[in-house]
């Protein structure tokens, strides 16, 4: 990783209050390492849980049982993600070379103002997945290129496979029924994009809750707000739903994303509740294709990176992060485009990042073939779409790493975890985040 | 140092016993890893652990149940070859699952290695 785009991200952290620690100086070596194994799931929905095909599960799945009632055995994870990721009933296409587990480092801490989470994970790849995807001009038009490697243009080897790595944090205080059992597991069902039966256009376009809320698709989802949780077209009322989140029955969603937060120094944040939503205000990322066009709506700087597009032999030479504020102008049509250039896909921007959405600040690096992030999330956060974490509470996480140019299913997850903000001895938890002196 | 001939004899045919009993396989030998290989191939460790209660009884409890009963290992291996009806531990019954092997040798050596739990 470039200097540059480390000193950003540390310009970009805005260390505003005085009791806050610097993330870059806290000493790691002498907080405790948790290792957290993490396993590719493939298709193992919230429906394939609770069907025959889990053998002779389906019943606790069911009565709500945890997933480590049954595997908790040793090598569990690693056991399980080494089947599913070679293909088979819970993987159609399986991508070749994919890890089935990871080991991924977690510590914890925290001071009068934030929790600071670290971990570490090692990449498939001899390079960081800084990449993300592109518009190219093919001579007549821009059109997206690269795409994560479950979608059948790279299946079908019309496309690169090109994605950002991401580390995902799932969170509860405890609110919603089901998640210290069965984790993220409750979020993922068949119907969603690259699970069995997904949706079409049409069904969405009949389902009066996806329509309320504008999506045109189908993404995680709690099953308390499906009448039938294990049927997505099912939705509760827009009012029953707002009643979940005012009770507080939905998941904090952080995730870390190598290209679009990690160019300024932040991971997002969201939640799940009928859908995988962000945080009100505005996420540091927006889509850099013109509607009406299709045509980049920025460019680079020229004048301050020495180029305004890169070709296909850049990648992986360098971070390719189109940030408004730093190093993008507004598109130019008549720059003397030729076949090949290349403009991401996104524009990322700390400045116009706001509220909710932007409470989460991190700091990445990638070295010798492993991810260090610490994400910084303040403590006590009162917006109504945030979990508040507060020193002695414990908390109801899943992490999820997806690694080598993928999303939706192609990550490998943990069962469920705890982690607990310096509690005290006697309480059991994963992860006890220390008191920074 | 020197030793009485009586002492002498004694201190050789104890020294004999140790070798023998070192050497020779004893009727509850087993192979250890070769039964917790089997075992996790049938994803008997979904179910059943070795201290603890899980779906099924800890092996402790099985162990304590079979253990030393002349009947004890040939009951054991009926459980988990033919598919009796087994109560589990809350309260429902189920199929016992049929271990994926007809090698005796293979299913006694499971069976000696779940009871010496």
């Amino acid at each position: 990783m470039k200097k540059t785009a480390l000193f950003l991200s540390l310009a970009a952290l805005g260390l505003g209050s005085a009791f806050a620690a610097d993330p870059a100086k806290i000493n790691w070596a002498k907080v405790p390492v948790t290792q957290v194994p993490l396993f590719y799931p493939g298709q193992s929905t919230y429906e394939w849980l609770r069907s025959d095909e889990h053998k002779n599960a389906a019943k606790e799945v069911k009565r709500g049982d945890a997933c480590t009632a049954c595997h908790d055995e040793e090598s569990a994870e690693k056991d399980i993600g080494n089947k599913i990721v070679k293909g088979g009933r819970l993987e159609p296409t399986p991508i070749p070379g994919k890890s089935g587990y990871k080991d991924l480092k977690v510590q914890a801490a925290y001071d009068d103002s934030n929790a600071y989470l670290r971990f570490q994970w090692k990449t498939d790849n001899p390079y960081p997945g800084t990449e993300h995807q592109y518009l190219r001009f093919d001579g007549k038009e821009w059109k997206v290129w690269g795409f994560p490697k479950l979608d059948k243009p790279v299946q079908q080897g019309k496309e690169p496979g090109i994605y950002e790595d991401r580390l995902s944090v799932m969170l509860d205080d405890g609110k919603v029924p089901g998640f210290n059992k069965q984790g993220c597991w409750l979020t993922c069902h068949d119907g969603q994009r690259d699970n069995p039966k997904q949706f079409t256009k049409e069904e969405v376009a009949a389902n009066p809750l996806l329509t309320s809320i504008k999506k045109s698709d189908v993404r995680k989802y709690l099953p308390e707000t499906r009448t039938d949780p294990s049927n997505w077209k099912t939705g509760k009322t827009v009012e029953e739903i707002a009643k979940l989140k005012a009770d507080g029955h939905f998941l904090d969603l952080i995730q870390w994303r190598a290209h679009r937060s990690h160019a300024v120094g932040m991971a997002d944040d969201g939640y799940v509740l009928e859908f995988r939503l962000s945080d009100s205000g505005r996420d540091m990322f927006s889509g850099n294709s013109d509607n009406a066009t299709h045509a980049p709506k920025f460019m680079w700087d020229e004048k301050k990176v020495g180029y305004k597009s890169i070709t296909a032999l850049q990648l992986h030479k360098g971070d390719h992060f189109l940030i408004r504020e730093q190093n993008a102008v507004p598109f130019d049509p008549n720059a003397g485009w030729k076949e090949g250039d290349m403009i991401p896909d996104y524009l990322i921007s700390r400045e116009d990042a706001m509220g909710s959405a932007a409470d989460n600040k991190a700091i990445a690096s990638w070295k010798e073939g492993m991810w260090t992030v610490v994400i910084i999330r303040p403590l006590g956060l009162t917006n109504d779409d945030d979990k508040a974490l507060k020193p002695g509470a414990v908390y109801n996480v899943g992490f999820a790493v997806h690694d080598d140019n993928i999303t939706t299913r192609g990550h490998q997850v943990s069962f469920e975890k705890t982690l607990g903000l310096g509690v005290t001895k006697g309480t059991k938890v994963d992860i006890n985040a220390v008191k920074l002196p | 140092m020197s030793h009485s001939p009586r002492a002498r004899s004694l201190l050789s045919t104890l020294l004999a016993c140790a070798t023998l009993a070192l050497a020779t396989p004893t009727a509850t030998a087993f192979d250890e890893a070769a039964a917790k290989a089997l075992a996790k191939q049938n994803d008997c460790f979904k179910c059943h652990a070795v201290d603890k209660t899980k779906k099924g009884p800890s092996y402790q409890k099985i162990a304590a149940k079979y253990k030393g009963k002349p009947d004890g290992e040939e009951k054991a291996i009926k459980n988990i070859t033919m598919g009796q009806k087994v109560k589990l531990e809350d309260g429902t019954e189920e199929d016992h699952k049929i271990i994926d092997t007809k090698d005796p040798k293979e299913l006694k050596n499971l069976v000696q290695w779940i009871l010496a739990q």
